[in-house]
Parts: C-alpha cells; sequence; structure tokens
C-alpha cells in the first residue's frame, strides 16, 4: 500500500509522527508517544535507538528506556567514542536532551564532533521552506539527463544500509502500523523514524546541534568536596550522580513527574568512566583500594535511570583493569554490555600465529561443519585464522520484565566503521584453498573428493563389517589418486 | 615517525617514553631536550633520578641557556629542612609557579625524569589529574616523561599512557649500539598511528633512524595501471574535441528544453504521479557487488 507521495512534498512543517495517513490505530491505553522511541517486540518496552542500527538489533531492537548500556572501550578509545557519538547524534536528531560527562575532554569538544545526519528531506529544525517540487534543481548532480522525470524524488535508502537483521525484527505483527513499511524504505520526517544514518566524515552542523538541549558535567570544573568518611563513593561519582539527580528533577524526566503531554527522553553519554581522571585507582592498581567506588556508583546510576525517562550509555576502559572478578560485577550491573576489540594494541597483533594471516585467510567452515577436523581446528598452524581486523563481544543481555531474553544469534561477530554506516556482521570466513605448499592443481577438489570418500569408506566399513586394516589403506591411497568412478 | 616527533610534540601533548632495564630511555631523552634546545625552546626538567652535573654533562654541545634545572635528586622526600624541589610540590599550583619563574615569552616544555619516582610516592590518579591539568593549562606547552615500564603494575603504565598523546617503548635491538621504539601516535582526530624503528643516537644526541622493521608501515596495495581500452586497437576510438563538442550538442529525442521539463514536473491534479517503491535490485553495497559473500 503505498503511502501518498504528497506528504512528501509539503513543507516541513511541525508534523506529528502518525499523522502521515488518515489511518488511526484505535488504542486504549494512553501510550505517551514520545518521537524516538517505539515498543519492544519482545517485552514491550519503551525502546530507544542507539544511533547504530546493527547495535540495535543485537540489543534486542533497542535500548529500553531506563537501563544502562555499558561500552568496554578499545585500546585507544577511537570506536567507542564513536559509539558515543552516534548515541549524542541520535538524540540530537530525534530532539531528546543530552547530558554529557567526561573527565579527559571538554563535553562541548564531544559535542562538536557529532557526525552529520544523513537527512533526505532537509532537517526538521529548519523554517518551513518552500515546497521542493517548485525548486530548479541545480545543475551538476542533481539534474539529470535522461531520467529527469525522478529528479524531484527524494533519494531512496538503500536496505542494504539497514542491516539484514533489523528489518527482520520488524515483522511483527505487534508493532506493525501502516506507514511502517513506508518507513522502513522512504525517508520521511526524520523524527519519526527508528535510527537514523550518518556521515562520519561530516560534522553536525551548529544550528542542528544547538536545537537540542545538552547539560554538560565536566570534572575538573567541580571542586572536589571531602566526601564523608563512610562513603563508598568517590567524590567525582558522587558529584555526578548529584548533578544526575538535579537535572533529571528540574527538567521533568521523574516518572514521578505530573504527566504532561510533552515527555521527552534524557539521554546520558558518560566517557571513560573509571580511568585514572575521574580520580578512581580501579585502573591503576591490581588491588584497586577503593574498588568498589564505580560498582556504587553504577547500582546508584541504575536505580536513578529506573525512575526515569532516560538512558545511559557509560564507556569503560576495561583493558585496564586487572581484577577480572571486578570486571565482572562491573558487567553485571549494567543492563547491557558489549566490549569492542580493535586489534590495533591488542594482543592478537602480537600473536606470531595470526602474524601472517591478512583478512582472506581462513578455514574452510566446510570442513569443521562434517566434523572431521581435517587438521583445520583452531590453534593449528595450517589453518588459516578469520582475521577480522575488529571484533564486538555481547558480554551482557538484559533482562528485564522477563525470565529469558534474546541472545544474538551468532557470538562471533565483526564491525566495520564506514564511512556512512557503523556495521555490525558476523566475522566473515572466506573460503581459499588450503595448503599454499602444495602446487597441485585442483587440489580443493581433491580435497572434497577426498572428506567424500572418507565418509564412503566409513560408511562401506560399517556395511561390511570387517575391512583388513592395510587393505582401507590402499584403498585410501588409491582414491587419492584416482578420480572415485574408478573406484566405485 | 621518531623524527617528527623530535621536530616537536603538539602543543597541550604528553609524550611517554618507556624503557625497561634492559635498555634505558634517557639518551632518548636527552635526544628530545638537544633538539627541543636547538629549536631555542624553554626546557624546565624535573630531576629526580639524575643530578644536574650529569644531565648537563651528557648534554655537552647543546645550548644550555634555556635549560632550568629543577633540582629533585639532592632531596626529594623533604627530610632536611630547605628541599630544593620535593615529590609533593607536583601539582598544578607549584608547577605553573615554578615554570612562570623563569618568565619566557612562549610556553616551555617539561621534561619530567622520571615518572616512575614521582609514582611510587604520588598516587596514580593524582599524577595524571595533574599531568592533564597542566597539559590544559597555558604555562606548559607540551609534557615529555619518562617511566619505566617494569617498575609499575600494568594497570599504572596503561592508566599513564591512556591520556599520552604519544607513547614511544624502547627496547634493545640486535646489535648493541642499536634500539628499537614502538611508536603510538593519537592524533587530535582520533587517529592512531603506530610504527616501529630500529634508531641510534649518536654522540651529539642525533637520532640516526636506521631502518623501519617489518612490522612498520604496511605498503598500501598499489593500485592497479588503468590500462587505457582506446588504446592499441586497429581502429579509431578516440574522439577529437570538435568531435565531442558536436557530440554534446547534439539534441537527442525525447530531450526536452528546460521549460517543458518543469511544466511536466509540476504535475497538475490529473496527471500521473511517480510512486517509487524500492526493491531488491535496489540494495546495492559497494562492497559486495555480486552478493556472494556470505557462506
Amino acid at each position: 500500500m503505498a503511502a501518498p507521495m504528497s506528504s512528501v512534498g509539503k513543507p516541513s512543517a511541525e508534523r506529528s509522527p502518525f499523522n502521515n495517513t488518515s489511518f488511526q490505530k484505535k488504542t486504549r491505553s494512553k501510550l505517551i508517544s514520545i518521537p524516538g522511541t517505539r515498543p519492544s517486540v519482545q517485552n514491550g518496552q519503551l525502546l530507544v535507538s542507539t544511533g547504530v542500527t546493527s547495535l540495535d538489533y543485537l540489543l534486542g531492537g533497542g535500548l529500553a528506556v531506563g537501563t544502562v548500556l555499558l561500552i568496554e572501550e578499545d585500546r585507544y578509545d577511537s570506536y567507542s567514542r564513536m559509539i558515543l557519538k552516534y548515541f549524542l547524534a541520535e538524540g540530537v536528531v530525534c530532539r531528546h536532551e543530552l547530558y554529557v560527562a567526561a573527565a579527559q575532554d571538554n563535553p562541548d569538544d564531544i559535542l562538536q564532533e557529532l557526525p552529520a545526519p544523513i537527512l533526505d528531506d532537509v532537517a526538521m529544525h529548519k523554517p518551513a521552506e518552500q515546497p521542493r517540487l517548485s525548486r530548479e534543481p541545480p545543475d551538476g548532480l542533481d539534474a539529470m539527463k535522461i531520467a529527469w522525470r525522478y529528479q524531484n524524488l527524494p533519494k531512496v535508502q538503500s536496505q542494504r544500509l539497514l542491516s539484514p537483521y533489523t528489518h527482520l525484527s520488524w515483522h511483527s505483527p505487534l508493532c506493525r502500523s501502516p506507514d511502517e513499511d513506508i518507513r522502513s524504505k522512504t525517508a520521511l520526517a526524520s523524527s519519526s523514524r527508528f535510527g537514523h544514518y550518518y556521515d562520519v566524515s561530516k560534522t553536525m552542523e551548529p544550528e542542528i546541534r544547538q536545537a537540542a538541549k545538552c547539560h554538560r558535567f565536566y570534572l575538573p570544573e567541580h571542586p572536589t568536596q571531602s566526601s564523608p568518611p563512610h562513603s563508598t563513593m568517590l567524590e567525582s561519582y558522587s558529584a555526578l550522580l548529584k548533578s544526575l539527580q538535579e537535572v533529571i528533577n528540574r527538567e521533568g524526566f521523574d516518572v514521578a513527574a505530573p504527566m504532561s503531554n510533552s515527555r521527552n527522553i534524557l539521554r546520558i553519554g558518560l566517557h571513560s568512566l573509571g580511568s585514572a581522571l575521574w580520580g578512581d585507582d580501579l585502573c591503576c592498581h591490581d588491588n584497586p583500594k577503593n574498588g568498589r567506588a564505580l560498582t556504587t556508583f553504577l547500582y546508584g546510576l541504575r536505580a536513578l535511570l529506573r525512575s526515569s525517562l532516560s538512558v545511559a550509555v557509560v564507556t569503560l576502559p576495561s583493558h585496564l583493569i586487572q581484577d577480572r572478578a571486578l570486571m565482572g560485577s562491573i558487567t553485571r550491573l549494567c543492563d547491557n554490555a558489549i566490549a569492542l576489540e580493535s586489534f590495533k594494541g591488542s594482543e592478537r597483533e602480537t600473536n606470531p600465529l595470526y602474524k601472517d594471516y591478512h583478512d582472506t585467510h581462513v578455514h574452510t567452515s566446510s570442513a569443521l561443519r562434517l566434523g572431521l577436523g581435517c587438521g583445520w581446528r583452531q590453534g593449528s598452524p595450517l589453518a588459516g585464522q578469520a582475521v577480522s581486523a575488529r571484533l564486538i563481544h555481547v558480554r551482557q543481555v538484559p533482562h528485564l520484565n522477563c525470565l529469558a531474553s534474546k541472545l544474538p544469534d551468532h557470538k562471533d561477530l565483526a564491525f566495520k566503521l564506514k564511512r556512512k554506516q557503523f556495521s555490525i556482521e558476523k566475522n566473515r570466513v572466506k573460503a581459499v584453498r588450503p595448503g599454499n605448499s602444495l602446487n597441485i592443481p585442483g587440489r580443493a577438489q581433491l580435497l572434497q573428493r577426498e572428506i567424500g570418500q572418507r565418509v564412503m569408506v566409513h560408511k562401506m566399513d560399517t556395511c561390511r563389517g570387517f575391512v583388513h586394516q592395510g587393505y582401507m589403506m590402499r584403498t585410501l591411497a588409491l582414491i587419492m589418486v584416482a578420480p572415485p568412478c574408478v573406484y566405485r | 615517525m621518531l623524527p617528527e616527533l623530535l621536530q616537536g610534540v603538539d602543543t597541550g601533548g604528553l609524550l611517554v617514553i618507556q624503557d625497561s632495564a634492559s635498555y634505558s630511555g634517557r639518551h632518548l631523552l636527552q635526544s628530545f631536550i638537544n633538539a627541543a634546545l636547538n629549536r631555542e625552546e624553554a626546557v624546565h626538567v624535573l630531576g629526580f633520578e639524575v643530578s644536574e652535573e650529569e644531565l648537563k654533562d651528557g648534554l655537552r654541545g647543546s645550548p644550555v641557556q634555556r635549560l632550568h634545572f629543577h633540582n629533585a635528586y639532592t632531596d626529594p622526600l623533604g627530610w632536611t629542612d630547605h628541599p630544593a624541589f620535593t615529590v609533593h610540590q607536583f601539582c598544578l599550583g607549584e608547577l605553573t609557579r615554578l615554570v612562570k619563574q623563569t618568565s619566557h615569552s612562549k610556553p616551555a616544555i617539561l621534561v619530567i625524569d622520571s615518572l616512575s619516582w614521582i609514582l611510587r610516592h604520588v598516587s596514580t590518579p593524582d599524577v595524571c589529574r595533574t599531568l592533564q591539568q597542566l597539559r590544559k593549562g597555558g604555562a606548559v606547552r607540551s609534557i615529555i616523561g619518562l617511566l619505566h615500564a617494569d617498575m609499575h603494575q600494568r594497570g599504572t603504565v596503561g592508566s599513564v599512557c591512556h591520556s599520552a598523546t604519544s607513547v614511544i617503548t624502547v627496547e634493545p635491538a640486535m646489535r648493541g649500539d642499536e634500539a628499537v621504539a614502538k611508536i603510538t601516535k593519537r592524533s587530535k582526530s582520533g587517529k592512531v598511528i603506530q610504527d616501529e624503528e630500529i634508531f641510534r643516537i649518536k654522540d651529539d644526541l642525533t637520532v640516526l633512524v636506521q631502518s623501519k622493521s617489518s612490522k612498520g608501515a604496511k605498503k598500501a596495495d598499489s593500485e592497479e595501471q588503468e590500462t587505457d581500452p582506446t588504446a592499441n586497437l586497429t581502429f579509431n576510438l578516440r574522439l577529437s574535441d570538435t568531435e565531442r563538442e558536436a557530440k554534446q550538442k547534439l539534441a537527442l529525442p525525447f530531450v526536452f528544453s528546460k521549460e517543458k521539463k518543469t511544466a511536466l514536473l509540476h504535475s497538475g491534479p490529473g496527471s500521473g504521479r511517480i510512486h517509487y517503491e524500492p526493491d531488491a535490485n535496489d540494495d546495492y553495497d559497494q562492497e559486495d557487488p555480486d552478493d556472494d559473500l556470505d557462506v
């Protein structure tokens, strides 16, 4: 069912997200409709996009409002910072409020580096414009010579950009609305869509960014007051928690606050928590003195979030934390947890097993599937290892109002930061010919045949009952050299 | 990359030289001091591990007028009544005052020899915070510190290097007078460059980079030579300029003038409209054009 395309040409004035068609869904419950959120398919929680659509799928459709996402930083904090920026940029585009706290860099610097959203129609914050159809397309890229009838249509989002997983989670009768179909395919007003795309090579324009309300917490600006001697939390963390509480109460994000028509979500980004610059020696020593400061803070943060309409993303330099038990408790205190591993600086780079292998040398997965294990198990020097440059691990999925939660299908995931997309996909293996030392042509086919023959011999073995050992060896030798039809 | 770092550390940068018992990084540190002095920059040295005479002895031949040595060697813990510089004075206020005392127009470079000594007596978070404040404040242009990696726990070394812009790890190389330097440099845009070089320090404290080791910069795959398809043919496929002009000017059928195009584009209420619904063929993935990479 095609939505009327005239909606594209309309001036982009404030538009309620549900008025693209005249169809009104009959709902009994007074659900507050907040832009940029949607109910979850699995457990009915209100979900918010992280800004990275493939990460949304990994987390079960998005981040539930009131939860914490923990990102274990990669070695040089490049990709975790990128995800934090995606998260904040998504907040700007969905018109949520932002709260950024950092100890190392000024939050203003982080906010200035937000990636530019890829919007097909003009940004919704700009005032109403002339309808697009009347505007002359500039000469150049827009003016088409042959297909000029199409030149005023908006550019279509390729579905490939939507991760192959995302559209699967949408195929559910629970969350389908008639214009959802169109929404997933063509680009309409951005605030009504869930999950947007960003161009990493450009930064967000200041007008769009300033339209969003941002609260900042820069630790050096807050003088350290002495904390009471019995508290297990550090002054920096308690100051942060106090500031957060104050913002939530003042701006009305508290769930207990009187219900007004317009509710909004607060997106909290905490950069590099637990590092030495927060005053925490968690990352510095093997047996930290105040090892429980961060865990207490996370507990308080989660309590604060559960009673308000906010979402938090926390990045943590976990590669510096030596105490694995502490790391485990930190992971369990957050609802979602992912870990990024970039080979730059990780141990795999120095491992001699991985040294000679570039991205394409891999083991054939088919051999493993047959279970014959032709000596190509991982760790064997003959087996090429699937060396993808960057790995992502899911450490924890949330259990929210449910007994069991949806785990990701694949545990072995890799991510790639492309210009217009941060994609998370299976760690791909590409089959190559094994045994580089032998140059016999058609070795792969021979090997496949050998595998096949082994199965056949085994079958024969069981059929005949007793086969002499030497006879087996001779037949095997024959198989390897001669084509199989001879044997049959 | 070592020569570039010697040219100058960026403003607000922290360079950490990590060494170990097998190879001392002090020579490299002296090379950095020498290079900075030659560039006519003021250098303040906090000497915890070497005395002033020893340092100046090593810097023979360099212009030492702009070198200011703060003696933390004789009495670093303040046991006597009048200590010159104690380790507890390692905080923002004291250091700024110290650097500003010798007033120069340009901000100075602070060299710390060594950070390990300070880390033994001051807690790591405080050291990291002081370094961060020094970098952000205007008194010091950049900081170069020597860190003995085998003296501390991994977390401590990691924390200090976490906020550093460049880290050089020196190790002994095969030959006696050479050393291997593993360099990690973080630029402001977040890009991380890693390099590994074999270097040798000459007598006049200049650094000679012998070679890059094999794990160093990977050569980018050279682009395939674009073959000109119109070459080596028995017939002429090329166009001269006049021919190209004529080709552009040719009016194709069904190519309307601009007015007619715009008239047609503004479709009236009765005429047809274009509804485009993307289908599977629109999913063109540039990295996987044949759509066959999934196993």
